[in-house]
């Protein structure tokens, strides 16, 4: 692990969060010189399982793999349009799968040396607790992980 | 995704007065208008984006459960409705078992993937028979609501 950091990723889930957590990556890594990576991931495990509980036809499936796919697209040029602003590099990655899993992968293959995440919701229910991709993120991936939160003040320090 | 943040006791009936699958989507349908206060149009538009999905193929998963979706430009965000039915209702299911729990879920067609995620989350909550049993016995919505809470 290095300090300060050399290569960091931002998970973007689509959540408010985690587009926060883009901003606050984006600072930190103008700080620190870093390269930036910003990865989203089509959840193609969800849409395997509703078409296996019979929820969704195949056809369904693959029209809403096609809307995700479109979902991550933008997102990631949101991203870029953000790096842009404050004169950072970013790479974008947009790949499928089990989140927890294709993103704890490239963190290893890559040589991440700090996660950024957003989006992590109290938790309500052990169900959520049992279920949250963020959280099994948190518990096995193998570099530092920082949570982004206060929202309001990174958008307010981002438009500084 | 936590069911909890976008449901709530206004968009949760228990119980359920219709006894055929048509008048099941409607009163799923009039749940989501009234509890969103949706004009006529809006109303329509879904109810007819929904009838439209079932008849691609019945939303009845089996073991009592339903789960009608439909994806509609004339809501700006995702939404949920839950109606739980004390007499059990023919929804074409494929282990052609009768359903009690219905689940509808609408989402414009930009928020793919928390439809995904809301639709995955009710599949894995309702794998629970217990999960199943609780709430066909619920007498309240704030009982149902309480239920995906814990």
């Amino acid at each position: 692990m290095s300090v300060p950091f050399s290569h960091i990723l931002v998970y973007i889930d689509g959540s408010e969060g985690s587009l926060s957590a883009v901003m606050y990556a984006v600072l930190l890594a103008k700080q620190n010189n870093a390269q930036l990576d910003a990865m989203y991931v089509v959840d193609t495990r969800a849409l395997s399982e509703l078409v296996k509980a019979g929820i969704f036809l195949n056809s369904e499936r693959d029209e809403y793999k096609n809307d995700l796919h479109n979902d991550a697209g933008r997102y990631l040029k949101h991203a870029e349009k953000l790096a842009k602003m404050k004169g950072v590099t970013i790479n974008t990655i947009k790949d499928e799968g089990s989140a927890h899993r294709v993103v704890r992968d490239y963190v290893k293959e890559h040589n991440i040396d700090l996660l950024l995440l957003g989006g992590v919701s109290t938790i309500r229910s052990r169900r959520d607790e049992l279920n949250s991709e963020t959280d099994r993120l948190v518990r096995t991936v193998n570099c530092p992980v920082l949570l982004i939160k206060d929202e309001e003040e990174i958008w307010d320090d981002f438009d500084e | 995704m936590n069911l909890v943040n976008i449901l709530n006791e206004n968009l949760i009936k228990v119980p359920l007065t219709s006894t055929t699958k048509t008048d099941v989507l409607v009163e799923m349908v009039d749940i989501l208008a009234d509890g969103k206060n949706w004009d006529a149009t809006q109303k329509a538009q879904v109810l007819k984006a929904v009838e439209e999905r079932e008849s691609l193929g019945s939303t009845g998963i089996g073991k009592g459960i339903c789960i009608p979706h439909a994806q509609s430009e004339a809501i700006d965000s995702i939404c949920l409705a839950v109606g739980i039915s004390k007499e059990a209702i023919d929804f074409d299911s494929p282990d052609n078992l009768k359903s009690k729990l219905f689940f509808l879920v609408v989402a414009p067609v930009s928020a793919a993937s928390a439809h995904v995620e809301v639709l995955a989350t009710i599949a894995r909550s309702c794998s629970s028979a217990t999960f199943r049993r609780l709430l066909e016995q619920s007498k309240s919505s704030k009982e149902v609501l309480q239920l995906f809470a814990e």
